[in-house]
C-alpha cells in the first residue's frame, strides 16, 4: 500500500516540476493518443522540427552509400527512361502498338514521362523500403520516424535530378522549345512525389507486419504503368479513356510534362483537385504512420 | 539541487505496467491490425483481459528511477526484463498502466546498429549521433572525445565494413556513451573489447552516472547487478517477485533459481534423454562434501564433489564422463568441461548401479550461479549414452573476490635471512 502511494506521489511532484522547468517530459500509456489531438499534434510538430537534421543525414548517408558501391553512378538514374523509351518507340515505329499522336517527339515524349513515373514509383516505394532497411535501428533506438520518410523523399528529388540531366540532353537533341512555364514544372514534379509519399506512407507500418503488403505494392505500381499515361497519350472517350483520368497520377503527370514543354495545362482543375487531396491526405497518412509504427515495431522484433 | 519534493529527480517512472505479447506469429499480426484500428479510432484503453494465445509479458510492474541512480532488472529467460527496456525507450506502447520519462533515453543496446558498412567511420559517427539525438554543433564538439575513446585511430576513414569486430564494437560503444542521455538503457552488455578496454567503458559509464544520468540495467549476471545497481527488480514471468536493495534482490533470485534444480529447460537435452535402451542412463546428479553429505552449494576455496548416480543395464565397456560447467546466463559462457578419458582414462562399469564421483579438490569458480550438465559416453566415438539436463547451483563467494574471473587459492608466507634461498636463484 504504502509503495503505491509513494509511487503516485512522486508522479505527481514529477509533474508539477515538469512543468515548472520545462524539462521534457513524456508519458506513455494506453489510451489512443486520437483522443487528445492538441498533445497530439503537438508532439507531431515538434518531432518534426526535430527530424530535419536527421533526414539529412539520412538522406547524405544512404545517397554516399547508394552512389559509392555503384561503378555506373548516376547513369542508373536514366538508363531505365532510356531503354523503355527504346523500347517503346521500336515498337511503335514496327506498329506493334498503335499510340495516337503526342505534344512531343515520341521517344523524347516517353523518355520524359517515364521519368516523372519512376519518380512516382521511387516516392511510393520508398517509405516501406526505408522502414524496411532502418528496421533493426527502429526497433531499438526511438528517433522521430519522420526522418527516415523525409530521407527517402530527399533522395527521390535528387535522383530526379539526375534524370534532369536526360531530360535536359533530349531537349537539346530534339530541339524542343522551353517556355517560362518550365519554372513551375518542379512544382508539379514535387506533388508527384508527395502522391506517392502519401500512399507509400500510408501502406508502410502495414509492410513491416506482412510482407503482402510490399508484393502488392510492387504488383500494383506494374500494373499502374498501364492505367497512366507513359508510353501512349491521355485516351479520349471509352471506359479506358475514363479509368486512365480517373487515375490520380494521370493529371499530375500530364501537368508535370505539359508545364515543362506545351506550357498548355490541359486539365488544371484535375491537378488542383489531387493536390489538395494530397495535402490533406498526407497530414492524416502522418498520424496514421506515427500511430500505427508502434504496433507494428512490436512484432518487427528486434 | 534545489528540489524538496522527494520525486523532484525522479528521471523514470513505471506505474503498474502491463503489457501483452502473443506467441502465435501470425495471431499476433493479427491482434496487431486490431490494435493499430482501435488506436486510430479512438477505441485504446487499458485492458484487463488476454485475448486467444496472449500472455501477459508484464503485469503491473512498478519502478521508480532518480536521477544518477542506477536500477538493475533481473530475470530468468522471458521475464519481461527487455520488454520493460523496450517500453521505457518508448518503442512500444503498454497496455495497462503508464510511464513517465523525464529526459532523453538512449540505449547502449545499439551498438553497431545503423552503422552503414560502405561509409567510413566518421562519417557513420555523426549519423549514429544524430540519431541519438545530437545536433550538428554538439556532434562536432565531441568528435574528437568519440575517436579518441573508441580507439579506431587510422581507421576513422576506412569503411567500416573494413573494421574488426572490436573495432565496431568500441566505435558503437563510444557513440553510445557520449550521446549524454538523461536515462541510459543497458541491455547486458555493460562493457566491451579487451581487459582494458572494459575498464574505460566502466569508468565512463561511473562518470555519465556522477554527472546525474540514470541507469537501467538489464542482467542475467548476478555480479554485475551488485557492482553497479542501488536498487534492483527481479522479474519473473512479467511480474515483479522482489525489489529493493540489489544484495537482498539478488540472493532470493539465486536462491529461486538454485532451488529449481534441474531448471533450464533444455531441448537438446531432453532429446538426448529420449534416447531409451542406449544402455546406462543418469540418475542423479548433485555435489557433496569430502565426507559425502550432500551440499546445497559450493563455496570458492572449499573442497568439494561431483557424484554422478547412475544404473547400467547391461557391462559398459569404456564408459568416458564430461562434465561440462557454464554460467547460469542465457548463452552462459563455457566455464571448464571435464572429460574423463583425458584425465584417467576409460572406466569399465558392470551392470547395476553405480556412482562416479568427481574430486574437486578445491572450487575454483568464483561466487555466482553456474550451471552443470554431465554427459556419459561410451567407445572411442564417444556414443553418448545419457546426458543430464542442465542443473543450476549456486557457489558462494569470499570477501573482496567479486570481481575475480575464478577463485585463486593461495598463501601468503615472508622470507628473511637465513629463509632466503642461496644468492643467484633469488636474482632471477
Amino acid at each position: 500500500m504504502s509503495k503505491a502511494s509513494a509511487l503516485a506521489a512522486g508522479r505527481d511532484s514529477s509533474r508539477e516540476r515538469g512543468a515548472s522547468s520545462g524539462a521534457a517530459e513524456v508519458v506513455y500509456n494506453a489510451e489512443s493518443r486520437v483522443r487528445r489531438p492538441r498533445e497530439l499534434f503537438a508532439v507531431l510538430c515538434r518531432d518534426l522540427v526535430a527530424s530535419r537534421e536527421l533526414a539529412w543525414r539520412f538522406m547524405v548517408r544512404d545517397l554516399r552509400a547508394q552512389y559509392r558501391q555503384a561503378a555506373l553512378g548516376v547513369a542508373w538514374a536514366f538508363v531505365p527512361p532510356l531503354l523503355l523509351a527504346a523500347g517503346a518507340t521500336l515498337a511503335s515505329r514496327a506498329q506493334v502498338i498503335n499510340v495516337g499522336a503526342t505534344d512531343l517527339p515520341y521517344p523524347a515524349y516517353v523518355m520524359f514521362s517515364t521519368a516523372l513515373w519512376q519518380t512516382f514509383v521511387e516516392a511510393l516505394h520508398g517509405p516501406s523500403q526505408a522502414v524496411a532497411s532502418a528496421k533493426a535501428m527502429l526497433a531499438r533506438i526511438a528517433f522521430p520516424r519522420e526522418a527516415i520518410v523525409l530521407a527517402k523523399v530527399g533522395e527521390v528529388l535528387v535522383n530526379f535530378g539526375g534524370k534532369l540531366l536526360l531530360i535536359a540532353a533530349m531537349f537539346l537533341w530534339f530541339g524542343i522549345p522551353v517556355t517560362w512555364t518550365a519554372l513551375l514544372a518542379p512544382v508539379a514534379v514535387l506533388e508527384l512525389v508527395l502522391l506517392g509519399t502519401l500512399l507509400g506512407v500510408l501502406v508502410a507500418p502495414f509492410a513491416v507486419l506482412y510482407q503482402d503488403v510490399s508484393r502488392a505494392l510492387m504488383l500494383a505500381s506494374g500494373f499502374w504503368l498501364f492505367l497512366t499515361p507513359v508510353v501512349y497519350p491521355v485516351p479520349g472517350a471509352g471506359a479506358f479513356g475514363t479509368v486512365v483520368r480517373l487515375n490520380p497520377v494521370t493529371p499530375v503527370l500530364v501537368t508535370a510534362r505539359e508545364l515543362a514543354t506545351t506550357g498548355v495545362v490541359s486539365d488544371p482543375w484535375g491537378f488542383t483537385a489531387v493536390s489538395v487531396a494530397t495535402l490533406l491526405g498526407l497530414l492524416v497518412t502522418w498520424v496514421v504512420f506515427r500511430l500505427a509504427m508502434p504496433f507494428a515495431i512490436e512484432r518487427a522484433g528486434s | 539541487m534545489t528540489g524538496t519534493s522527494p520525486g523532484s529527480d525522479l528521471a523514470l517512472s513505471v506505474d503498474l505496467v502491463s503489457k501483452r505479447f502473443c506467441r502465435d506469429f501470425r495471431r499476433s499480426l493479427r491482434y496487431g491490425l486490431r490494435d493499430i484500428a482501435s488506436e486510430l479510432l479512438g477505441r485504446r484503453r487499458p485492458v484487463e483481459s488476454l485475448r486467444t494465445g496472449e500472455f501477459w509479458a508484464l503485469r503491473d510492474v512498478s519502478l521508480e528511477v532518480r536521477r544518477g541512480e542506477a536500477v538493475g532488472l533481473i530475470g530468468p529467460n522471458g521475464a519481461g526484463k527487455t520488454t520493460l527496456l523496450r517500453l521505457i525507450s518508448g518503442l512500444i506502447n503498454p497496455d495497462g498502466g503508464s510511464l513517465t520519462v523525464r529526459g532523453r533515453v538512449a540505449p547502449l543496446i545499439s551498438l553497431g546498429v545503423g552503422f552503414n558498412p560502405v561509409l567510413t567511420g566518421a562519417e557513420n559517427i555523426f549519423v549514429i549521433m544524430t540519431i541519438l539525438g545530437l545536433t550538428k554543433k554538439e556532434i562536432d564538439r565531441r568528435f574528437a572525445e568519440i575517436v579518441d575513446f573508441a580507439e579506431i585511430g587510422d581507421a576513422l576513414q576506412a569503411p567500416v565494413q573494413t573494421y574488426s569486430w572490436g573495432m565496431t564494437a568500441r566505435l558503437g560503444f563510444a557513440c553510445a556513451v557520449h550521446a549524454a542521455p538523461d536515462i541510459l538503457v543497458i541491455d547486458e552488455v555493460l562493457a566491451v573489447g579487451d581487459t582494458r578496454f572494459r575498464v574505460k567503458c566502466y569508468r565512463r559509464l561511473a562518470a555519465m552516472r556522477d554527472a546525474g544520468a540514470a541507469f537501467v540495467l538489464v542482467s542475467h549476471n548476478p555480479l554485475a547487478i551488485l557492482s553497479v545497481c542501488d536498487s534492483a527488480t527481479y522479474l519473473s514471468a512479467g511480474r515483479v517477485l522482489a525489489q529493493g536493495p540489489p544484495r537482498s534482490v539478488v540472493a532470493r533470485y539465486e536462491e529461486e533459481m538454485a532451488g529449481n534444480g534441474a531448471a533450464i529447460p533444455d531441448g537438446a537435452a531432453a532429446a538426448a534423454r529420449a534416447v531409451e535402451g542406449s544402455g546406462a542412463r543418469i540418475e542423479s546428479v548433485g555435489f557433496r562434501d569430502p565426507a559425502g553429505n550432500a551440499l546445497e552449494r559450493l563455496v570458492s576455496g572449499e573442497p568439494a564433489e561431483l557424484w554422478v548416480r547412475g544404473r547400467a543395464e547391461r557391462t559398459l565397456e569404456a564408459v568416458s564422463v564430461a562434465v561440462l560447467v557454464r554460467e547460469a546466463t542465457e548463452g552462459g559462457a563455457l566455464v571448464f568441461e571435464l572429460q574423463s578419458r583425458d584425465d584417467a582414462g576409460p572406466m569399465e562399469v558392470p551392470m547395476g548401479e553405480f556412482v562416479i564421483r568427481v574430486k574437486l579438490p578445491y572450487c575454483g569458480l568464483n561466487a555466482g550461479l553456474y550451471s552443470v550438465q554431465v554427459s556419459l559416453m561410451e567407445g572411442h566415438f564417444l556414443w553418448m549414452l545419457d546426458q543430464s539436463p542442465p542443473r543450476i547451483f549456486r557457489v558462494g563467494g569470499r570477501e573482496g573476490t567479486s570481481q575475480w574471473l575464478f577463485y585463486q587459492p593461495r598463501g601468503w608466507e615472508l622470507l628473511t635471512g637465513l629463509d632466503l634461498p642461496r644468492a643467484g636463484k633469488l636474482d632471477r
